[in-house]
């Protein structure tokens, strides 16, 4: 079942990188055509996952996953939305709020429980991050477009 | 010759020194955390390279790469656990070793052999890369896009579990590669219709996403699926120190491992691990007691070890004479290289020689720095290890990550391609898909493509060029015999354990 579901997602990929490589225009008199690279290695790519379909075919049946895996696979997947709104909130909020908010969820996510130390995660996170990438090294923090907690500590 | 001045001018400059041995520890340590390798440190320190000037990152990186490899030795021997998937040859030997009290001695000869195979391999380097590169200069475009093809294949298809996969993941890292504008034509390619993706994707936050935020996902899964805990194995009285007597016999087989090691890292994609289990396999092979191979012989880990760090060096070849890198540290390296504005390449001899032979006298100090450091404090490296929560250190790099991808160029879009790239990262490591297949074919896949539409112009749209200039066609047929040789191995295992199975 897995094997089956690799190659039709590899499949799926090349396909929509064949559509995507035919977009492109054709080249100009003397030139080559910008799309023969994309072109050639989504095709390359379409004949590995027929290969890797005909494999799945030919392989006995795997063990079905246990609800343990299902759970951490459901774990990862919910840090990475984490992870996705984490990122977006840096537009809208700058990069002080979403990270006060995201450390002590991270750090409980792997297992810290103590309530004071995800406490001090929300100011010290932050803070030191701060003091090092956007102080130290001189680089221009996002600009929270909604609310900016560094523009409202500046005055 | 140029190398005596270059290593002149680093002794003589403090700061420098300072970054080297800063730069051995931190390698030892992150290559000695189980779950942390060097390439993630490396990606996750590249957007501060940004300011440093191009000497100094390039060493700071560069050595934290060479103590990394050495720094697996340390997790393998006194853990059980390979910090990095060369040192589990080392681990064959040197955990037995470690149970039976040889902890320290164990230890010992894993540095001494380690410095002895990273010294051969950067002096090999020294020797053989103006060599190459003068050679590669004389390439026309159908040779060096047949160089380019060797290597995808060799790296599709020689590292990892399964070749289809390996090969699919060299052909995803090309199309990723792909996106934005053509740099010929400018016409637009996988953009549909988004500004920010017609500047492409960019290899910093995607080397953030791969390795450091894909590892914290992975990390989380096994931490769910771990049970126990990881404990030092201690020495006893008599089982830390090393005499000479002890170390003698492990000389040739660390000699031989450097030797292995340098020969198998010029090649494109092999990487470490392959040298140091074909070191041991030889090693065993030679041995006068290969009946003590495999229950904690010291020779047992002195090959393996020289093998794995004499790669190091030879890896650099290819990235610096041709821009082809045969890791993913120096797939790394070639970014902080562009980022700095520093073109790689045979004119790279011509126009930074002074720098090259600087950075390859900043490796043969790293070597000096993690073997002082490695020979009297592996131990307490170990057990600082231990003291690290990593129920913390995850999330700090978790966070990290979004940080660092940021400051890389100040874009949050870069933020966004590091979130989906270690997602994706991750996805290929729980499917067996190949990480460094993938990551390195994105790096090479822009100057193959410059190469071969080249090429193509060259013969007026004729792909027969590559087949009627010898050089090209030499290596075109060693990226076809690369997967002829894979797969002829494969089918000898299959075969092997089938007939297993039918003794049984």
């Amino acid at each position: 079942m897995r094997a089956y579901a690799e190659g039709l997602v590899l499949a799926a990929i090349s396909l929509v990188a064949i559509w995507g490589a035919w977009q492109v225009p054709a080249a100009s008199p003397g030139d080559t055509w910008a799309g023969i690279v994309p072109f050639a290695a989504s095709v390359a790519l379409l004949g590995l996952s027929i290969l890797l379909l005909v494999g799945a075919s030919r392989q006995p049946a795997g063990p079905a996953p246990t609800s343990s895996d299902s759970a951490v696979t459901l774990q990862i997947v919910g840090l990475f939305i984490i992870a996705l709104i984490y990122q977006q909130s840096f537009r809208w909020f700058g990069y002080l709020l979403p990270t006060a908010i995201v450390a002590p969820i991270v750090l409980y996510i792997f297992g810290v429980r103590s309530w004071i130390g995800l406490a001090v995660s929300m100011v010290i996170c932050p803070l030191v991050f701060h003091v090092i990438f956007f102080v130290l090294l001189g680089v221009f923090p996002p600009y929270g477009e909604v609310f900016d907690l560094l523009s409202w500590i500046q005055g | 010759m140029e190398i005596f001045p270059a290593l002149l001018s680093v002794i003589t400059d403090p700061m420098l020194l300072f970054a080297i041995v800063l730069a051995a520890a931190v390698g030892m340590i992150v290559g000695a955390t189980p779950g942390l390798t060097a390439s993630a440190a490396i990606a996750m320190l590249l957007p501060i390279t940004f300011y440093m000037s191009p000497l100094f990152a390039l060493a700071f990186l560069y050595v934290i790469g060479k103590s990394g490899r050495y720094g697996g030795s340390i997790a393998a021997i006194l853990f059980n656990t390979p910090g990095t998937a060369a040192s589990a040859a080392t681990q064959i030997d040197g955990y037995p070793l470690a149970k039976s009290g040889k902890a320290g001695k164990a230890m010992k000869v894993a540095t001494i052999s380690s410095v002895i195979g990273d010294l051969m391999g950067d002096i090999m380097l020294v020797v053989g890369v103006g060599f190459i590169a003068a050679i590669a200069l004389k390439l026309g475009p159908p040779e060096t896009f047949a160089i380019y093809f060797a290597a995808f294949v060799v790296i599709g298809s020689v590292i990892g579990k399964s070749i289809v996969k390996g090969l699919a993941s060299a052909l995803m890292g090309i199309l990723v590669a792909m996106v934005g504008l053509d740099p010929i034509s400018s016409e637009e390619r996988y953009t549909f219709g988004s500004f920010d993706l017609s500047n492409g994707i960019g290899l910093v936050p995607l080397m953030i996403g791969v390795f450091v935020l894909g590892e914290v996902f992975a990390q989380l899964e096994e931490r769910r699926k771990a049970s126990g805990e990881t404990k030092e194995n201690e020495s006893s009285a008599d089982g830390n120190d090393l005499t000479w007597e002890e170390y003698k016999p492990c000389l040739p087989h660390a000699v031989r491992g450097g030797f292995i090691g340098a020969g198998i890292g010029v090649l494109p994609g092999l990487g470490s691990a392959i040298a140091a289990f074909i070191s041991y396999g030889e090693g065993k092979r030679r041995a006068t007691n290969p009946e003590q191979w495999g229950k904690g012989a010291l020779e047992g880990v002195a090959a393996p070890e020289a093998a794995n760090n004499a790669v190091s060096g030879p890896s650099m070849a290819p990235l610096l004479t041709l821009g082809i890198p045969g890791s993913t540290i120096g797939a790394i390296l070639l970014g902080v290289f562009l980022i700095h504005g520093i073109q790689v390449g045979p004119t790279l001899f011509l126009t930074d020689k002074e720098l090259v032979y600087k950075l390859f006298a900043c490796g043969m100090l790293g070597i000096i720095a993690y073997g002082v450091i490695g020979y009297f404090g592996a131990t307490q490296v170990a057990r600082l290890i231990l003291k690290i929560p990593t129920n913390v250190l995850y999330p700090l790099i978790f966070m990290t990550a979004f940080v660092a991808a940021y400051s890389a160029r100040g874009s949050m879009f870069d933020v966004t391609v590091m979130t989906c790239a270690g997602f994706a990262g991750w996805l290929m490591r729980k499917f067996d898909f190949n990480i460094a297949a993938f990551v390195i074919s994105f790096v090479l896949a822009k100057g193959a493509e410059e190469t071969f539409r080249q090429s193509l112009l060259m013969s007026d749209g004729g792909a027969l060029i590559f087949v009627e200039r010898p050089i090209a066609l030499g290596f075109l047929i060693l990226g076809v015999g690369a997967i002829a040789f894979r797969i002829r191995g494969i089918m000898k295992e299959r075969k092997l354990a089938q007939g297993g199975l039918g003794d049984a």
